[in-house]
């Protein structure tokens, strides 16, 4: 069984940006005020007051606006766990932009407009060179002063995963090489370098293939008494987990997207060893007053 | 609830149609079989994969992780494209042309190149015998007519062929299609069905996104139109309106009406411009003379007309997959296809049930321009 004070309680940011991985019905029904960046501040804000320890997001305009908000009014010591890059923001931009090579065009455009100079250095030369590594590295640079210029260091910037499609499309390709150079690159910067994942087995697997340190990096992935999205299977994931005690895993979709009620998914949550974290969105003052009080009694410090 | 969504439904006893039933295996089986095929030996499958956008990366991450499966070559006429795919692809020859795909003895190409391209690309496959199975993503060909013809070609080379109407393989319109080839509802009288994104809902006037995609019913609604194949049989076309936002001649909206077997009357409403649709979604609604189902990306509801109404959701229904990427339908897809090539059988969506697809578009697009 987890130790309840080793776990740490964040708030996740899905409902912000319109997601229900239970039905879109659901998600539309949540109406319009969640759009709206300082009564999404509350909410974080009513978390933190809960029991939440920080705040885990994807990097958009939307949650950019949340955490200004947030960071105008008194907190101490923030902490924060970003995702890169918002996959479904870019997708849409690539629809937009005309494909793959329209949206790394308007990604360098962006990149150029930070006057990053670190950034536009290492970016200009991965694009010289076709370099992987150089573009990841200036993308990086370009994320996270995004979130320094918003945060203006009010708010400690703990980790930023890398969103679960780029981490899963390097697992498939087996690339290896890309892992190691982010997980350097991040520690170099004294932030800690953490993968998004829904095919946890699968990467538990390969990063013991490759000798990748797991006391060095975070992850977060489905965890919940259905398997929803524990692929290829709940009991693969478990045994997975079982085998890392050293790794700092959070679980995310604990309540299996609306699913489960909390006091079951918190039970569950319990019975799991290794775990280190959980996120859990929530859409309403109440929920987030309710949410976070029962996880901070059952797992919080 | 649901019954009030259906508009016009037609109340008479009607036969359900025939419904083609070869889709019916279950998910964990295939997985299981795959495997052990990979360990009897029966061979790697060397695959090459034409057109690398957004499905191109898709289905060749999905391909490198699939047992009995060997990714050997990438094909892209952009040279920037074809840079940063070397970078990732370090075992696999990166080409600019079909011509450097002869030597390499495929059993089987993926074509995710933009619709226009695909009837000369899938020809060129078949007539040089670069490959003799073929998947190609959706929609087979810019017309009936080129659809045909690539029908034609794909039976003459004996081999497996696949089109990318991945939505069959969510669990949600699986178990509507088992629930209905259980005639569950008795006999279906009327559907409506719809597809909606929000992808253009900030499009203007003069705008080329919607030109660029080839208009809303060859996106989204070719999706929808071959679940309503799959669902119902054949259809033909009684009226259809299109309307076009940015005026450039692609449609941005499609609403018509069609027939079915045994006076089944249908509807459908598709568009790219609904706000508030962050991801595509798509749905059904389905009247029975025992009882009404709703079905989308998420859930299957049933009402029937002497039981208490049941939900089934994606988590219910066993969802999950070897490795996800973008959804679990498109690993069924993409394993499917695989597993299809390896037991020489041709599994739906196949090139002639998508060039039905392609035979309604038309359709659609001839009675929408005869009335305006």
């Amino acid at each position: 069984m987890s130790d309840k004070r080793s776990m740490r309680l964040l708030v996740g940011d899905n409902p912000f940006h319109g997601i229900s991985h239970l039905s879109q019905e659901r998600s539309r029904a949540r109406g319009n005020a969640l759009d709206n960046a300082e009564y999404a501040a509350e909410l974080v804000m009513t978390a933190l007051e809960n029991g939440a320890d920080g705040f885990m997001f994807s990097v958009s305009e939307t949650t950019l606006s949340i955490l200004q908000e947030v960071c105008k009014k008194e907190i101490k010591n923030l902490s924060l766990h970003a995702i890169v890059p918002y996959a479904y923001e870019y997708v849409r931009l690539a629809t937009q932009a005309g494909g793959i090579t329209g949206l790394a065009k308007k990604i360098g455009k962006q990149v150029i407009a930070t006057m990053n100079v670190k950034a536009i250095v290492t970016g200009l030369k991965g694009v010289v060179r076709t370099d992987p590594v150089s573009l990841m590295k200036a993308y990086m640079l370009y994320e996270i002063s995004r979130i320094r210029s918003v945060t203006r260091g009010k708010a400690n910037l703990d980790s930023v995963m890398l969103h679960e499609v780029i981490t899963e499309v390097a697992l498939a390709l087996n690339l290896d090489w890309l892992f190691r150079s982010y997980i350097d690159f991040m520690w170099k910067l004294k932030i800690q370098p953490g993968f998004e994942t829904r095919n946890f087995a699968y990467l538990v697997r390969k990063f013991k293939e490759w000798d990748i340190d797991f006391r060095k990096i975070a992850i977060v992935t489905a965890f919940n008494r259905v398997g929803f999205q524990m692929n290829p299977s709940k009991i693969e994931c478990e045994k997975a987990l079982g085998t890392i005690p050293e790794s700092k895993v959070t679980a995310m979709s604990i309540l299996a997207a609306g699913y489960l009620k909390p006091p079951e998914a918190i039970d569950y949550i319990r019975t799991l060893p290794n775990l280190k974290g959980v996120v859990i969105g929530v859409s309403k003052e109440r929920h987030a007053r309710e949410t976070f009080g029962l996880l901070k009694e059952k797992l919080g410090s | 609830m649901l019954r009030r969504h259906i508009e016009d439904a037609d109340c008479r006893r009607v036969k359900f149609p025939a419904i083609i039933t070869d889709f019916d295996f279950k998910e964990s089986l295939l997985r299981g079989a795959l495997s052990e095929m990979s360990k009897s030996g029966r061979g790697i499958l060397k695959v090459a994969v034409i057109g690398l956008g957004k499905m191109g990366l898709l289905h060749s991450s999905l391909l490198s992780v699939l047992p009995n499966v060997e990714l050997v070559a990438l094909c892209d006429k952009s040279g920037m494209t074809r840079r940063v795919f070397r970078s990732f692809f370090r075992r696999v020859q990166v080409n600019d042309n079909l011509e450097d795909l002869y030597d390499l003895n495929l059993d089987a190409v993926y074509i995710t190149t933009p619709i226009p391209s695909h009837f000369p690309i899938v020809k060129a496959i078949y007539s040089t015998r670069i490959a003799r199975n073929v998947f190609v993503e959706k929609t087979l060909s810019s017309n009936y007519d080129g659809a045909q013809k690539l029908y034609a070609l794909a039976q003459a080379s004996g081999g497996t062929n696949m089109v990318g109407y991945m939505k069959r393989f969510a669990v949600t319109f699986k178990k509507a299609k088992e629930l209905l080839s259980e005639s569950i509802l008795g006999d279906v009288v009327a559907f409506s069905a719809y597809a909606y994104s929000s992808d253009l809902s900030e499009t203007s006037r003069g705008s080329r996104a919607s030109m660029s995609r080839g208009g809303v019913l060859g996106d989204l609604g070719s999706h929808v139109l071959d679940l309503a194949l799959w669902f119902f049989g054949d259809l033909q076309v009684e009226s259809a309106k299109l309307e076009s936002v940015s005026d450039l001649g692609a449609e941005d909206f499609a609403r018509f009406r069609v027939r079915g077997p045994n006076d089944l009357k249908g509807k459908f409403d598709i568009t790219w411009c609904r706000k508030e649709y962050r991801m595509p979604e798509f749905g059904f609604l389905i009247q029975g003379t025992d009882g009404i189902m709703s079905v989308n990306d998420d859930n299957v509801e049933l009402e029937l007309h002497d039981r208490k109404p049941h939900k089934w959701y994606r988590h219910d229904l066993d969802d999950n997959v070897g490795f996800l990427l973008g959804a679990p339908e498109y690993f069924r897809e993409d394993e499917c296809f695989i597993k299809s090539i390896l037991d020489g059988i041709n599994m739906e969506p196949n090139f002639y049930s998508a060039s039905e697809v392609d035979r309604i578009i038309e359709q659609v697009k001839n009675e929408a321009y005869e009335r305006s």
